[in-house]
């Protein structure tokens, strides 16, 4: 076979694994780790949940899961399953919880639409579609049987400026404690969306947690960064979470989108052969539009000064 | 047109027959009041409507968040394209030398006017806000194919309704005390547009050289005004309106519209008007072959724009073509694509079906089915966003135009009625210095009534 020849049978070859295995994709079983698989809803499913959850669901579920038992989903692929089939009740509480927060394929994630209180209210309504279904609940959480007035983070800035420190406290009665154990993320505000610093890190036993910036992370003109730490876990203690702006990045001024002429500026910002060719057009039309007029005023004095009678 | 008049023909006894003959239903009479009456009634019912979109705003509409252009703008692109056929009838074919369209070329040019002039009105009644409308001037991003658009409909209609004008002079001046009949205002108008008109060959020069300016311009600016229409929809990424032969589709689908209202007009002026020395058999025959020619030429451009992205089916275009042919949309559009192209095709091969009174059937249905057309083009591609829709109550999904969007809509073609009435009615709807001339020139041909 010569190498032309050759090129391309591997090519179909290549294309034809890649279709295949896209289509292996697709009907792969959907894993759930195992500790989420486990999760519950600490409250339990009472009519006023299943009330919101039905108006969330018709609001964000129904265009492509369409209404429970009904069987009017639209058709996609993979299909998305009616609510009240064995299909989708098969899922434990904790399944559940995990697909809708985190979604797969044409199923989007909802972790950033729906809050967790939001997406148990859904489950509860999907959930009365269930006669056997028995609701588990799960037990609070707590914190080696300690109870705090408030618990909070403190960011602050180490060693120049390679990393960020973390330090977690809980309060009672004006007393402060570190808190050891407890995982904390890092994010930096973007444009669009959070960008998450280093991973995860749990604190130590001082209750603190050591951050590693990236030396090519950008800032604004002057270095700043706008960051924010929160706990992993939200059942402890609700949502625990602090915000900062720090000089850790590199200095980058990038003129701002609205600065160039371009296309989706401003009029006063239109690109200049855009407004050189509007105007010359117009120009040159409407121009010719007078001369058209001023030739029918010649035709108006010609007039005056000749006498027929027809 | 001739760069010369052989005024021999003011002197020609023809030229009085001819005057007497186009110059007979001028004017004002009883049937005509009742004509614009009944349509100024239609159209006192439609301003209601109006009244209560102004009141109310765009709710009273079915427009919604994804479907934002329904009715109003298909109406828009069907009135621009209808307005266009002025511009292939005396630009271009009188251009290129063909002395047929010499009677008939008026009526292109009053149709031009009239759907070009209430094109722009028909924007305005897809605002919510109309007295904003200074503010696309004010505000207006020079970047945006809407300011294109509005700049070039105000162009177009300028230069119909100046060709419209120049072209009717000399008619103006020699209908000077020939239309007794006609009321006294009619009268002092007709001398007013007759600009002093005496019929000098100066005067005919000067006015030749301003009516080939006229038709030149009309010619790149009618395919600006269709083009940018165009570009309305094919500027954005959406299944259905992403295309790069969005321009020509649109401009071969303005022929094939304009050319049946031009149909429909010969045809009333024909009968009515008691012209058919003018507006003869041939004319019907020959205007049957340009139909035919835009319509395969149009039927070419849907071939294009529906077989290429049905063969690829891509996701979205996918979508929104299984609406088109089978789903939601399917009956409307294989009703327009059979009634309002391919069967109009095939009968206008046969020489009995170009014939007036066949020819005006095809014709109203192709006009209607064309209004259709565009409404199928705006319509199903609002329908299908990229994005599911969510979040929104179902009366927002899928679009239901209301009483009062249609009783809007109406008005706005009931308007244009108005106009074109107007036109034919009180001026000479035949050119007749123009056919004078020809008739002059040829003594020896006689027409087939
Ligand atoms: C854009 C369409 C779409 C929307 C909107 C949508 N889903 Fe889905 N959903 C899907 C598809 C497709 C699947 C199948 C995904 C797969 O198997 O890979 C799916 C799967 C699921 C599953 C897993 C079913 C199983 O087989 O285990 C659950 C649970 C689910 N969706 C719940 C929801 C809920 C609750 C909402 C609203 C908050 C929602 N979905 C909104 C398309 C959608």
């Amino acid at each position: 076979m010569d190498r032309k020849a050759s090129m391309i049978s591997r090519f179909i070859l290549i294309a034809f694994l890649g279709l295949s295995s896209a289509t292996l994709c697709a009907q792969t079983p959907w894993e759930v780790p195992a500790d989420r698989n486990i999760k519950l809803s600490q409250t339990e499913f009472a009519d006023q949940n299943r009330n919101t959850g039905k108006d969330l669901y018709m609001t964000n579920c129904k265009s492509c899961h369409g209404e429970p038992g009904k069987n009017n989903a639209i058709r996609l692929v993979p299909q998305p399953p009616d609510p009240a089939t064995v299909q989708l009740q098969q899922n434990s509480d904790g399944a559940l919880q995990f697909k809708i927060s985190e979604g797969r394929g044409p199923m989007p994630s909802f972790k950033n639409i729906l809050s967790s209180a939001d997406i148990w209210n859904i489950i509860a309504f999907v959930r009365s579609y269930n006669k056997d279904y028995k609701q588990q609940i799960a037990v609070r959480p707590t914190f080696g049987g300690e109870v705090f007035d408030k618990v909070s983070i403190q960011l602050s800035q180490e060693q120049g400026k390679t990393s960020v420190v973390a330090m977690v406290t809980g309060e009672r009665g004006g007393l402060k404690k570190p808190l050891a154990g407890l995982e904390v993320k890092l994010f930096v505000r973007c444009y669009f969306g959070n960008l998450i610093v280093d991973k995860p890190i749990d604190t130590d036993a001082n209750g603190k947690v050591n951050f590693n910036v990236p030396n090519n992370l950008p800032g604004d003109p002057t270095g700043k960064v706008a960051l924010f730490a929160q706990l992993s876990n939200e059942e402890l203690f609700g949502l625990v979470k602090t915000e900062a702006v720090m000089t850790i990045g590199i200095p980058t001024s990038k003129p701002p989108l609205n600065e160039p002429r371009a296309l989706w500026n401003v009029v006063q910002k239109t690109p200049l052969w855009l407004l050189f060719t509007y105007i010359i057009c117009v120009l040159a039309v409407w121009g010719l539009i007078f001369v058209v007029l001023f030739k029918l005023k010649t035709i108006f004095e010609l007039g005056k000064a000749v006498r027929v009678d027809d | 047109m001739a760069s010369e008049v052989n005024t021999s023909f003011l002197k020609d006894r023809r030229l009085d027959r001819i005057a007497t003959d186009i110059l007979r239903p001028v004017g004002v009479d009883r049937g005509f009041y009742i004509w614009m009456a009944s349509l100024g009634t239609l159209l006192l019912v439609c301003l209601y409507a109006y009244f209560i979109q102004l009141d109310k705003g765009l709710i009273v509409t079915g427009l919604r968040d994804y479907v934002s252009w329904g009715m109003y703008i298909s109406n828009f692109v069907f009135f621009v394209a209808t307005s266009l056929v002025g511009m292939l009838i005396s630009s271009v074919l009188g251009m290129m030398g063909y002395k047929w369209i010499k009677p008939i070329g008026r009526i292109a040019e009053i149709i031009a006017v009239a759907f070009s002039a209430v094109a722009g009105l028909v924007i305005v009644s897809d605002m919510g806000r109309p007295e904003r409308l200074p503010y696309v001037f004010m505000y207006g991003r020079i970047q945006s194919p809407i300011l294109w658009d509005v700049t070039v409909v105000t162009t177009y209609m300028t230069l119909s309704i100046l060709l419209y004008i120049l072209t009717m002079i000399p008619d103006m001046a020699i209908s000077r005390g020939r239309i007794g009949h006609a009321p006294t205002w009619l009268q002092k108008t007709y001398e007013f547009l007759s600009f002093n008109f005496k019929h000098t060959p100066e005067q005919y020069k000067i006015l030749l050289k301003a009516v080939r300016i006229l038709l030149i311009l009309i010619v790149p600016t009618a395919f600006a005004i269709h083009t940018v229409t165009s570009w309305l929809f094919a500027v954005t990424t959406r299944p259905g309106w992403d295309s790069t032969i969005f321009g020509p589709y649109f401009l071969s689908g303005a022929f094939v519209a304009g050319s049946a209202a031009v149909i429909i007009l010969m045809f009333f002026v024909r009968n009515n008007y008691k012209l058919n020395r003018y507006i003869t058999l041939e004319h019907f025959d020959k205007m049957g072959k340009l139909l035919f020619l835009v319509s395969i030429v149009y039927f070419y451009f849907n071939l294009n724009e529906y077989l290429v992205p049905a063969y690829k089916m891509k996701t979205f275009e996918a979508r929104h073509l299984t609406e088109l042919f089978v789903g939601e949309f399917a009956f409307m559009f294989w009703s327009v694509q059979l009634l309002g192209l391919i069967i109009p095709m095939i009968l206008l091969l046969f020489k009995p079906m170009r014939k007036p009174m066949p020819m005006l059937l095809i014709a109203i249905v192709v006009l209607i089915a064309s209004w259709f057309k565009r409404l199928l083009i705006v319509v199903p591609t609002m329908e299908s966003p990229f994005l599911p829709k969510q979040h929104v109550p179902d009366a927002w999904m899928v679009y239901h135009p209301t009483i009062v969007e249609t009783a809007i809509t109406i008005g706005t073609i009931t308007l244009a009625v108005m106009i074109i009435s107007v036109l034919m009615k009180l001026f000479p709807v035949i050119p007749i210095w123009e056919v004078a001339e020809e008739e002059s020139a040829h003594p020896d041909q006689q027409p087939v009534e």
